[in-house]
C-alpha cells in the first residue's frame, strides 16, 4: 500500500510550494492587524483600528459599493446571456458552433489590457465613456466566458432526452428549459457565477481603462492608494476581501457541492 | 382515443435516406410494434410521431387532426423513453403530475389522477421518492405512469425494456400488454427484440432501411414472412441458396446442390429461378428413419450436439457438404442424438420458404 503514497520528498516539495503561493496572503492579513502606520513584518502590536478605519471611510465604502454593484450586476447579465448562448451553442442551432465557443471564450485568453484599451477607444468613439452601462459591458465581456464555459460542461452531462420528455408532456420549449434543463445545471451554474462574481470584483486591466473618475472600484482604490504610499488599511481591505471571498466560496460549496465543477 | 396514419412519410438528411415514403395506419386502440434492427429507421418514425424530429415530406394524422408540423407539446402523445428520462430533480409525484399540471389540472383532482396512474402502474406508495431511490423496473414503471396520466390519444414506445435484465423484462412485458388492454390506448411499440413484438402486438411492422418489409398479425409474420429480410430476421434460420426445378400449384420444388429436393408449398419465383431458401432452425425435426408423404426428408449426418437447457442444438451435414442446425426439444425424442448417427431432416412444406434474393438482408 505504501507505493501509493507519494514518497517524503514529493510531500515536502508540494508544502514548500504552497506555503510559497500563500505567503503573500499570510503576509497581508499579519499587517493588517500592525498598530504601526505602514506595513511592517513581522507586525508590531496589535490593532483592529485599521479596519475601523476602513469601514468608516466614505472612500472605501463607495468603492466597495460600486464594485458590489458590478460584480452583482455583471454576474447577473453574464448568466441570462451566458446561458442562453451555451444552449443554442449546445444544440447547434447555429452555423459554425466551434468559432462562436472561441469566440465567446477569447476574453479569457486574450490579454486584458488590450481588452481595455480596445473598449477604451470603441467607447470614446460612440460617446459611453464614464457611463454605468459601459462599465457593466465591459465586465460582462470579461465574465461571460466562465459562466457559458460552466454551462456547456454542465449540458454535456444532462440527458437531453429528459427535456424532450417535458416538451411531449405538454412543455414549451422555454417551459420545459426551466422546469427541467435549468435545475439540472444549476450547480454547475452557481460555480460559473461565482467565478464571474470574483473575476469582476478584483478585476483591475480592464476597468481602469474604463471606468471614470467617480467609478473607482475597490481594486482600482487598492491599486491606486498602493502608488500614493502603503497603510495598513490597505492590508486590511486586503484581509477583507478574502474573508469574503473564502466565505462566498465556503456557501457556495455547502449548497451545491460545487468542488465538482471546477 | 384514436387512430394514427402515417402517410408517405420520409425522412432524409442530406444524401442518406432514413424512413421512405412509408405509409402506416394503426386502428383505435390497436398495438402495433415497429421491428427490425438498428438503423433500419424504426426510431427516426417514432420521433417523427413524437414530434422531436420534422419529416421531409408525408403526412402525420391522429384521428381527424392533423399533427405532421405541430410542436411535441400540442400533440397529446404520451411517450415512453429508453433511457425512462424521467426528471432526476423532481419526485416521482411530481415526474407523472408533470405533463398534468402542464394541462392545467390542480389540487385534488392532480393529486387523484397521479395516484390513479401510480397505482395502475403498482407504484401507490412510492410518490415521495425520487428516481435515483428506485430501481430500475421500477423506473421503467414511473417513466410508463407519466406518459398515461394525461391520458394522450397515442402511446409511443422507444425500445423501454432494453435496458432491463431477461428476467424482469418477461415480467414488464406481461405488465405492458396488461396495461394497454385495459386503457386501451392506441399504441406504437419500437423494438428490435423479435420476441417483444410478436408478443405484445396486434400487428407487428417489420422494416428495413427506412422502408416496410411486411406488416401483418405475428402469426402471419412468423408463419407466412413476405420477404427474404423478413425470413431471415425473424426466428432462428438456416440460410441455403436454391434453384426452383419445377412449380406445382402455389408451390414447387427447390433444388439446393448434391441432388438435394425441397418441397415448398408457396413459392413466387418461376422455374430455374434463383431463391433464398429459409429453414427454421426450431421448424426441423430429427428422425432415425425416412418419413412418408408430403413432409420433406433428407438424409444427413450429425455432426455437433450442444445442449441448452430447454433445448438441444445439433449441426447436420446434409447433400454436398451443407451444415444445418436444427433445435430440438431437449425432452423430446431427439434429445440424445451421437456425433456421425444417421438423421433424417423432416420439415413441413409449409415450413420451407423460398424467396427471390433480396439484398442487405441479414440473418
Amino acid at each position: 500500500m505504501n507505493e501509493s503514497k507519494p514518497g517524503l520528498t514529493i510531500t515536502s516539495i508540494a508544502l514548500l510550494v504552497i506555503l510559497f503561493l500563500q505567503l503573500p496572503v499570510i503576509v497581508v492579513v499579519l499587517a493588517a492587524f500592525s498598530s504601526t502606520s505602514y506595513l511592517t513584518i513581522p507586525p508590531q502590536g496589535l490593532t483592529l483600528k485599521w479596519f475601523a478605519k476602513v469601514l468608516s471611510d466614505p472612500v472605501y465604502l463607495d468603492a466597495i459599493r460600486i464594485s458590489l454593484t458590478l460584480a452583482v450586476g455583471s454576474t447577473v447579465v453574464s448568466l441570462v446571456l451566458g446561458v442562453a448562448a451555451a444552449y443554442a451553442l449546445f444544440k447547434r442551432m447555429l452555423p459554425g458552433t466551434e468559432a462562436l465557443t472561441s469566440f465567446l471564450m477569447a476574453p479569457l485568453i486574450l490579454p486584458s489590457v488590450v481588452i481595455g484599451v480596445a473598449l477604451l477607444q470603441y467607447y470614446s468613439l460612440i460617446g459611453w465613456r464614464g457611463s454605468f452601462a459601459a462599465l457593466l459591458l465591459a465586465h460582462v465581456i470579461i465574465t461571460v466566458p466562465y459562466i457559458v464555459r460552466s454551462a456547456l460542461a454542465s449540458l454535456a452531462g444532462v440527458d437531453m432526452s429528459v427535456e424532450e420528455a417535458a416538451r411531449v408532456l405538454g412543455a414549451n420549449g422555454f417551459t420545459a428549459f426551466r422546469l427541467v434543463t435549468l435545475p439540472l445545471i444549476k450547480p454547475g451554474l452557481v460555480a460559473g457565477a461565482l467565478f464571474a462574481f470574483v473575476t469582476s470584483m478584483e478585476n483591475v486591466p480592464v476597468t481602469i481603462f474604463v471606468a471614470s473618475a467617480k467609478q473607482t472600484t475597490l481594486p482600482i482604490l487598492i491599486f491606486s492608494s498602493v502608488e500614493m504610499g502603503v497603510d495598513p488599511s490597505i492590508a486590511a481591505v486586503s484581509t477583507l476581501l478574502i474573508v469574503a471571498t473564502v466565505f462566498v466560496l465556503w456557501l457556495a460549496e455547502r449548497w451545491t457541492g460545487f468542488h465538482r465543477f471546477i | 382515443m384514436s387512430s394514427l396514419k402515417l402517410d408517405h412519410l420520409s425522412k432524409h438528411y442530406g444524401e442518406a435516406v432514413i424512413v421512405r415514403d412509408l405509409s402506416l395506419e394503426i386502428a383505435n386502440g390497436e398495438f402495433v410494434s415497429l421491428l427490425g434492427p438498428s438503423g433500419c429507421g424504426k426510431t427516426t418514425v417514432l420521433r417523427m410521431v413524437a414530434g422531436l424530429i420534422a419529416p421531409t415530406g408525408g403526412k402525420i394524422t391522429i384521428g381527424e387532426r392533423e399533427i405532421t408540423v405541430l410542436p411535441p407539446n400540442k400533440r397529446r402523445i404520451g411517450l415512453v423513453f429508453q433511457s425512462y428520462a424521467l426528471f432526476p430533480h423532481l419526485t416521482v409525484f411530481e415526474n407523472v403530475a408533470f405533463g398534468l399540471r402542464r394541462q392545467g389540472v390542480k389540487g385534488s383532482e392532480l393529486e387523484k389522477r397521479v395516484k390513479d396512474a401510480l397505482a395502475l402502474v403498482r407504484l401507490d406508495a412510492f410518490g415521495d421518492r425520487y428516481p435515483r431511490q428506485m430501481s430500475g423496473g421500477q423506473q421503467q414503471r414511473v417513466a410508463m405512469a407519466r406518459a398515461i396520466a394525461p391520458r394522450p390519444d397515442v402511446l409511443l414506445f422507444d425500445e423501454p425494456l432494453s435496458n432491463l435484465d431477461a428476467k424482469l423484462r418477461d415480467e414488464m412485458q406481461i405488465e405492458l400488454k396488461r396495461l394497454q388492454r385495459e386503457l386501451g390506448i392506441t399504441t406504437l411499440f419500437v423494438t428490435h427484440d423479435q420476441a417483444e413484438a410478436l408478443s405484445l402486438s396486434d400487428r407487428v411492422c417489420v422494416m428495413a432501411h427506412g422502408n416496410i418489409e411486411q406488416f401483418a398479425a405475428p402469426e402471419d409474420i412468423y408463419h407466412r414472412p413476405a420477404t427474404a429480410f423478413v425470413a431471415s430476421f425473424i426466428g432462428k434460420p438456416n440460410r441455403l441458396a436454391g434453384k426452383v426445378a419445377s412449380r406445382n400449384g402455389a408451390g414447387g420444388t427447390v433444388e439446393i446442390g448434391g441432388g438435394v429436393t425441397l418441397n415448398a408449398d408457396r413459392l413466387d419465383v418461376a422455374t430455374g429461378g434463383e431463391v433464398e431458401l429459409f429453414l427454421r432452425q426450431e421448424a426441423i425435426e430429427l428422425r432415425t428413419t425416412p418419413t412418408e408423404g408430403p413432409v420433406n426428408s433428407i438424409p444427413g449426418t450429425v455432426q455437433l450436439r450442444s445442449f441448452s437447457g430447454a433445448h438441444v442444438q445439433y449441426v447436420v451435414r446434409i447433400g454436398a457438404n451443407t451444415e444445418i442446425v436444427v433445435e430440438a426439444p431437449s425432452s423430446g425424442a431427439a434429445s440424445n442424438l451421437e456425433k456421425d448417427a444417421s438423421v433424417y431432416l423432416a420439415v413441413a412444406p409449409a415450413n420451407v420458404f423460398a424467396l427471390a434474393a433480396a439484398e442487405g438482408a441479414r440473418s
